[in-house]
């Protein structure tokens, strides 16, 4: 199963939510549209589940949806059903498919073996951390093999020290069952973990739908790439003080070219075009500022020995 | 310590208005039946021994028919007013906002009071009310005496269409406070699932209702068992509801049987208390892990 969706516009109340969105979903691949809250990620997701219906566009399904193979929606507070336990959480979509019991049981088990939730079987929803409630609402869409899952913020409620496992989680999860998936969060680090392409979802557009190595470093526009973490914008007059950033043979533009932190290499020279403005110690790496004439660059580079002060050349390296 | 009986005492005395008139009338008044039950403080010097009425009472088979029957009635117009309400109550909150707005008709019956709810049944269902009227007019029933004889046929239909009338906007009520707080994607997310309408209605939906309709139950069943009303109005003498045995036990014969009226109502209360107690712990029991949210 694969899913297309196709110029999909929605307003309320003459208050245009998303406009013109269109992106293509293939079989076991997965999709996280990011943006910030109230740009109308979940109006998206709505849509693509069938509980809303765009304004104009529509949603192409590769094979007619049934409800043997339907598109489920995990929302972002998990909705487990409070009055029943986690066993009959997950088993609640074959108990309405009027599967028998034995079957039931037998994938159920099965069922929550892989998803880690054997002791919790009989636990009521009020009793589970919130990474439990999330994996029995996953566990419970995967059960019946749907042609579609999608996940409303799925890192939303979970601590910060388990959004990452919880990302690879989902990518493991998604490759073993092969469910075509689209995730919509503003967790920009888990998104980039688990997805094969992320739409980037601005100003009530998709402003780029690509690879996240694509998205990260080859952002269409100055907006997406400052949405997605901080970027250095340098002028056309500066080009030439960065070693190797100029192709002799491309013309030459007005654009600022754009650099992540990351991007850019320190050596210590005398002779250098910038000075170590300002240095910041961020764990597993520094954050240098180096100033060259009144501009200055972020610098990430995980050598920690140069000295505030000291005179750099900075090099922009490809990713 | 004293600025805890300092506290207590503020809360007493601001308490007070609530508390004393729960005291005197209610403590007093059941401590006065209890006591006219075994013949003390009655208006005439009791000559028998303290349990003589309530001796009277338990052999005779007039008081167990009534009881039975009282039981009876108050069940099934509890059962029929929940479910009714119940129904009601979930139609009218997946109604469109503007349409459930229209649909507060349905408080109209809470307004009116017991015995004009009983005088409308008897209006619609008598062999001469409207519905047999309208039957008439449709050539369905040529006299009044083919139409069935629907209130007093013996089995207190016209007590519980009274009940179920008067009740069930009280039901929609209690069960309508609980649905505006039940999160809709619950029914999305068991539709996506593949459940059909009536597995969401029993599985997702109802248990959701239930804290409601058990208390909308005891409340309508107790009343229903205890009523003097509406039986008065649409009740049927034999076998009698309880409420009319007593009423006429304590006003239309000697005084000396007063005991007996009031032994009657003691055992009555008691069986309230007894049947919250042992409702309340059933449904605890079956619920258990539900109460745990």
């Amino acid at each position: 199963m694969d899913l297309a969706v196709r110029s999909v516009s929605k307003r309320y109340k003459n208050h245009t939510i998303i406009e013109d969105i269109s992106f293509d979903v293939g079989p076991r691949e997965l999709v996280s549209i990011v943006g910030p809250s109230g740009v109308g990620k979940t109006t998206l997701l709505k849509i693509i589940a069938c509980l809303d219906t765009p304004d104009t566009g529509r949603v192409i399904y590769s094979e007619p949806l049934s409800k043997k193979h339907p598109v489920i929606i995990v929302f972002q507070d998990y909705v487990l059903f409070p009055s029943m336990t986690v066993k009959d959480n997950v088993g609640f979509g074959l108990k309405a498919r009027h599967m028998k019991k034995k079957q039931i049981t037998e994938q159920v088990d099965r069922m929550l073996v892989y998803f880690q939730l054997t002791r919790q079987a009989e636990q009521y929803p009020a009793q589970l951390s919130a990474g439990q409630k999330q994996r029995v609402a996953i566990a419970r869409a995967m059960i019946v093999n749907p042609a579609v899952l999608l996940l409303d913020e799925p890192f939303a409620n979970l601590d910060r020290n388990l959004k990452m496992e919880t990302a690879r989680f989902i990518r493991s999860t998604q490759q073993e069952f092969g469910i075509p998936t689209i995730s919509v969060t503003h967790d920009l680090e888990e998104a980039f973990a688990m997805s094969d392409r992320i739409g980037i979802l601005l100003d009530k557009r998709l402003q780029q739908f690509d690879t996240p190595r694509q998205v990260y470093f080859n952002s269409v526009s100055r907006k997406v790439a400052q949405f997605l973490g901080p970027v250095n914008l340098i002028p056309e007059q500066h080009l030439s003080l960065f070693q190797g950033s100029r192709d002799p043979a491309a013309p030459a533009s007005d654009k600022p070219v754009m650099a992540r932190p990351e991007n850019l290499v320190m050596t210590e020279d005398a002779n250098g075009s910038g000075r170590i403005a300002d240095k910041t110690f961020a764990g597993h790496y520094t954050v240098y500022s180096v100033a060259i004439e009144s501009h200055a660059y972020t610098v990430y580079s995980q050598d920690d020995r140069f000295a505030v002060g000291a005179q750099v050349n900075l090099q922009i390296t490809p990713y | 310590m004293s600025w805890t009986n300092n506290r207590a005492g503020r809360l007493v005395s601001g308490l007070a208005p609530l508390l004393l008139p729960y005291l005197v009338l209610f403590c007093g008044g059941i401590m006065l039946t209890i006591c006219q039950s075994f013949g003390v403080f009655t208006p005439l010097p009791h000559a028998g021994a303290a349990l003589d009425a309530y001796a009277k009472i338990l052999t005779d088979p007039a008081f167990f028919s009534s009881f039975g029957f009282s039981l009876g009635v108050a069940m099934v117009s509890a059962f029929c007013t929940m479910a009714a309400g119940t129904f009601l109550a979930y139609q009218v909150w997946q109604l469109p906002a503007k349409l459930a707005t229209a649909a507060l008709i349905y408080k109209i019956p809470l307004i009116l009071p017991h015995i004009s709810v009983a005088f409308v049944v008897l209006v619609f269902w008598s062999p001469s009310g409207i519905v047999a009227s309208i039957a008439h007019s449709l050539g369905i029933i040529q006299t009044m005496q083919d139409f069935p004889n629907i209130l007093y046929s013996g089995w207190g239909l016209g007590m519980v269409l009274a009940y179920t009338l008067k009740g069930t906007p009280f039901a929609m009520l209690l069960v309508l406070a609980l649905l505006v707080r039940f999160d809709v994607r619950q029914i999305q997310t068991a539709a996506m699932l593949g459940a059909s309408g009536v597995r969401i209605f029993f599985s997702i939906v109802l248990p959701r209702m239930a804290p409601a309709m058990h208390t909308s139950f005891i409340i309508l069943f107790l009343y229903g068992f205890g009523a003097f009303d509406i039986p008065f109005v649409l009740g049927e003498s034999r076998p009698g509801m309880l409420s009319i045995h007593v009423y006429n036990l304590y006003f239309k014969h000697d005084l000396a049987r007063r005991p007996e009226a009031m032994a009657i109502l003691t055992m009555m209360f008691f069986f309230a208390v007894i049947f919250i107690i042992a409702y309340s712990k059933t449904v605890q029991r079956l619920e258990n892990g539900v109460r745990k949210l």
